[in-house]
C-alpha cells in the first residue's frame, strides 16, 4: 500500500524510475498516528470547578438527593427486558465489554506445558443506548464507517459507576433516561440489529464461551519520549573502539542523492506508545462467575489496571460455528448459580491430582 | 478407632502439636478487634515459611483482586501435594513426571542455592554435583508436573543466596542421590548451617569480594580489590528506609494476607498429619 505522494508515479512520468529505484516504500508516513484529545462533539465530562467549601450538612443532603435519584433497582431478569427472541446466525456481530486487565497468571495445560493468560475483570457494564442502522448512518463515523456498505447499529455500553459529583452536568444527563449512576468508562460497540439490546441490560463475564477466540482492544502502554534505538530497534554505535558521541543515535538520515531531503515517515526519537491496538484472536481459557473474571491466552495491549474491549474474534477460522450467548449471558431464572470456575477442557485444574506422562 | 477420633477432634481446637517436620509451634493467635470479636491472625513467622504468598512488590503490576484469585489458586494446588517450608540451604529432593525417564518419573537431589518469585511463578534452584559435573534445575513450585517435594535437611546457611557455590569447591555441592530424610532434632526453630565455603582460586562467575558474603572463607586476595569494593560499595543504602519499604509490603497487608490463607493451610496440614497417622497405623 503506496502513500498518496504529491508526485506523479504513473510509469510514464519520470518521477517513477526516481521513485521505484529505492528500496524502501515509505508508507504510512502521512498519517497521523494518534490523537490525544477527544471528538468536539463530546460533553464535557470531568468537574472542571475547585472543591466548594460546602458544609457537611449540605454535603449529607447532597448524598441523600443522590442515593434517592439512583435509587437500587431489582435486578434485571432475561423476560423483563422484552428483548424479541431473535434467531442467532453466523453473520452476527454481538455486542463487546468493557474490561480492566488486571494482571497476568501462569496456568498450565493437561500436558504439563505453561501459559501466560492474561486476567481480565469485567466491570460492571451496563447498556446506555442503542443506534439503530438508520440513525447511526447518519452520525459523523457512522457515515464514515458504512460509506459503502450496509449500516450496522450501535450499542453504547458504560462501565465503573461513579459518584455523580465528579461529572459534568451534561455528562450525567447522558445517563438520565436510563436512570444509572454515571459511568467512568463509555464504549461503543458495532452491532448487528438483530444482537441489540435494551438500556439498562447487565454485561457479564458470561456473555463469553469457554474456548472462543476474542479480540482485545487497548491503547499500548504509554513509554514517553524515546529514543531511536528503543522506539525503532535502531542498533546504535559502538560502545567503545574510540566512538565519539555516538551510540545510541540514528545516524544518517537521507541520502543526498535521490529526492535530497528527509523523506516523510523517517524514523527519529519521539513519543513511542499510547496507540491504539489489537490482538486478535486470543483464547479464553477460564471464566470466574462469581468475581466476573476472564483469562484470556497470551498477552493484550497495554499495561496493568488500564481497560480494555474484549470483542468476539473477527478472525474468519476462528469465529463461531454454534450459537453463543444470544444476544447476550442472562442468569437462569430459576435462581440456580451458574458454575462458579469454568475451565477450558485442555487445561490443568488446580485442585486435580498432578500430571503425570 | 479411639486414635481417629482423637486426631479428629485435634481438627476441631486449635493446633498445640508440634511433631513433624515443617510445623513449628504454629500457635493460633487470637486477637480482639474493635467489636470485640476474636480475629484470627496468623503467626509472624509465615512471612518466612511461605514467602511466595506475598506479592510482587512493584505497585505498577499490583492488583488486590488477582492477588486473592492467585491464591486461592495456589491453595488449591496446596491441597493435592504437599510443599513443605524450605530455605535455601536446605536439602531438598523433587520428583517430577518426564516421559524422557525410564519410570516416568525423575527424582533430584540437590541443595536449595535460590527461591525466588511470587505467586504461581515462585521457583527454586537446587543444585547438586553428579559425576563430577554441577548440575542446577530450576523448578517452579505450582507447576503441575511436579509429584513431590520432600525436604531431606531442613536448615538454613548464613547467606540468602548461595549462588557461590558455583565458585566453591565441587565437595560443598555435592549430595548423596539416595539421601534419606534426616530427622529434626528440635521443631521450633530451623537450625543455621555456620560453615564458612571454601572458594576455588579466581576467575569466579560473581565478584564474590563485593557482596558482603557470611558463608565464604576469607578470599585472600590482593588489597586492590578490597579498595574498588569499597568504591564501589554503597553504605548508606542500609539506612534508606524508603528504599526497603518500596522493596517489602507492608506489615499491616502482610498480617491481611496470611490471616487469608491461614486457616486453609492449617486444615492441609491437619489432613496430612491424619493421612500420615492412619498410613503409619495400617502399616503396623
Amino acid at each position: 500500500m503506496v502513500s498518496s505522494l504529491a508526485v506523479d508515479i504513473t510509469p510514464s512520468s519520470k518521477a517513477f524510475k526516481l521513485f521505484f529505484n529505492h528500496e524502501q516504500i515509505r508508507t504510512m508516513s502521512r498519517v497521523k498516528r494518534r490523537t490525544t484529545h477527544p471528538p468536539y462533539w463530546h460533553v464535557l465530562k470531568n468537574n472542571q470547578r475547585d472543591d466548594e467549601k460546602i458544609s457537611s450538612d449540605n454535603l449529607r443532603f447532597v448524598r441523600e438527593v443522590i442515593q434517592d435519584k439512583y435509587k437500587n433497582k431489582s435486578p434485571i431478569k432475561g423476560s423483563d427486558l422484552g428483548i424479541e427472541k431473535t434467531e442467532w446466525d453466523p453473520k452476527t456481530k454481538r455486542s463487546g465489554v468493557i474490561a480492566r486487565n488486571i494482571g497476568m497468571q501462569h496456568m498450565w495445560e493437561k500436558d504439563g506445558k505453561k501459559i501466560i493468560c492474561t486476567v481480565l475483570q469485567v466491570l460492571d457494564n451496563h447498556v446506555i443506548r442503542y443506534v439503530p442502522p438508520e440513525e447511526y448512518a447518519n452520525s459523523v463515523i457512522g457515515a464514515k464507517m458504512f460509506k459503502n456498505r450496509k449500516p450496522l447499529g450501535c450499542l453504547v455500553v458504560g462501565a465503573e459507576a461513579t459518584n455523580p459529583d465528579r461529572f459534568t452536568r451534561q455528562y450525567c444527563s447522558l445517563f438520565n433516561e436510563v436512570g444509572l449512576l454515571p459511568k467512568k468508562r463509555l464504549a461503543r460497540f458495532i452491532v448487528t440489529p438483530n444482537a441489540a439490546l435494551p438500556p439498562c441490560t447487565p454485561l457479564t463475564a458470561g456473555h463469553f464461551v469457554i474456548g472462543q477466540a476474542v479480540d482485545v482492544y487497548g491503547k499500548t502502554i504509554d513509554y514517553g519520549f524515546q529514543g531511536v534505538v528503543k522506539r525503532w530497534g535502531f542498533k546504535g554505535g559502538p560502545a567503545s573502539h574510540g566512538a565519539t558521541k555516538f551510540h545510541r543515535r540514528g545516524g544518517t538520515i537521507g541520502t543526498g542523492r535521490d529526492k535530497a531531503r528527509v523523506w516523510p515517515g523517517q524514523k527519529m526519537p519521539g513519543h513511542m506508545g499510547s496507540e491504539r491496538r489489537f490482538n486478535r484472536g486470543l483464547k479464553i481459557v477460564r471464566i470466574n462467575m462469581k468475581y466476573n473474571i476472564v483469562y484470556v491466552k497470551g498477552t493484550v495491549p497495554g499495561p496493568t489496571n488500564s481497560i480494555v474491549q474484549i470483542f468476539d474474534t473477527i478472525l474468519p477460522r476462528r469465529k463461531f460455528t454454534e450459537a453463543p450467548p444470544h444476544p447476550t449471558y442472562f442468569p437462569p431464572e430459576d435462581g440456580t448459580l451458574p458454575q462458579e470456575d469454568i475451565w477450558d477442557s485442555s487445561l490443568h485444574v488446580f485442585g486435580s491430582p498432578s500430571i503425570s506422562v | 478407632m479411639a486414635i481417629v477420633e482423637h486426631l479428629a477432634s485435634l481438627l476441631r481446637k486449635p493446633i498445640e502439636t508440634s511433631d513433624e517436620a515443617g510445623e513449628r509451634s504454629v500457635s493460633t493467635q487470637k486477637t480482639g478487634d474493635e467489636s470485640g470479636n476474636t480475629v484470627i491472625v496468623a503467626p509472624p513467622e509465615f512471612r518466612f515459611m511461605y514467602p511466595e504468598f506475598l506479592p510482587d512488590p512493584a505497585p505498577e503490576t499490583r492488583n488486590r483482586l488477582r492477588e486473592k484469585l492467585e491464591r486461592m489458586d495456589m491453595l488449591q494446588r496446596r491441597s493435592v501435594i504437599e510443599i513443605p517450608e524450605f530455605y535455601t540451604g536446605s536439602i531438598m529432593a523433587v520428583t517430577v513426571a518426564d516421559a524422557n525417564s525410564p519410570n516416568k518419573f525423575a527424582r533430584f537431589v540437590g541443595i536449595c542455592i535460590q527461591r525466588g518469585g511470587s505467586g504461581l511463578r515462585a521457583w527454586f534452584i537446587l543444585r547438586n554435583v553428579v559425576d563430577k559435573q554441577g548440575v542446577e534445575i530450576l523448578y517452579e513450585m505450582y507447576c503441575p508436573l511436579i509429584q513431590k517435594i520432600e525436604v531431606l535437611r531442613l536448615e538454613r546457611r548464613l547467606d540468602e543466596s548461595l549462588l557461590y557455590l558455583r565458585d566453591a569447591l565441587p565437595e560443598y555441592s555435592t549430595f548423596p542421590l539416595n539421601m534419606e530424610q534426616e530427622r529434626r532434632l528440635n521443631n521450633s526453630v530451623v537450625p543455621i548451617n555456620p560453615i564458612k565455603v571454601k572458594l576455588r582460586p579466581r576467575p569466579w562467575l560473581e565478584r564474590w569480594e563485593r557482596q558482603n558474603l557470611q558463608g565464604v572463607e576469607d578470599l585472600n586476595l590482593p588489597q586492590r580489590f578490597y579498595d574498588k569494593a569499597e568504591k564501589v560499595a554503597k553504605p548508606w543504602e542500609k539506612y534508606d528506609l524508603m528504599l526497603h519499604y518500596r522493596k517489602t509490603i507492608p506489615a499491616e497487608e502482610q498480617e491481611k494476607i496470611f490471616a487469608e490463607v491461614h486457616s486453609q493451610l492449617q486444615q492441609q496440614e491437619l489432613k496430612r498429619k491424619l493421612r500420615r497417622r492412619r498410613g503409619f497405623d495400617n502399616e503396623q
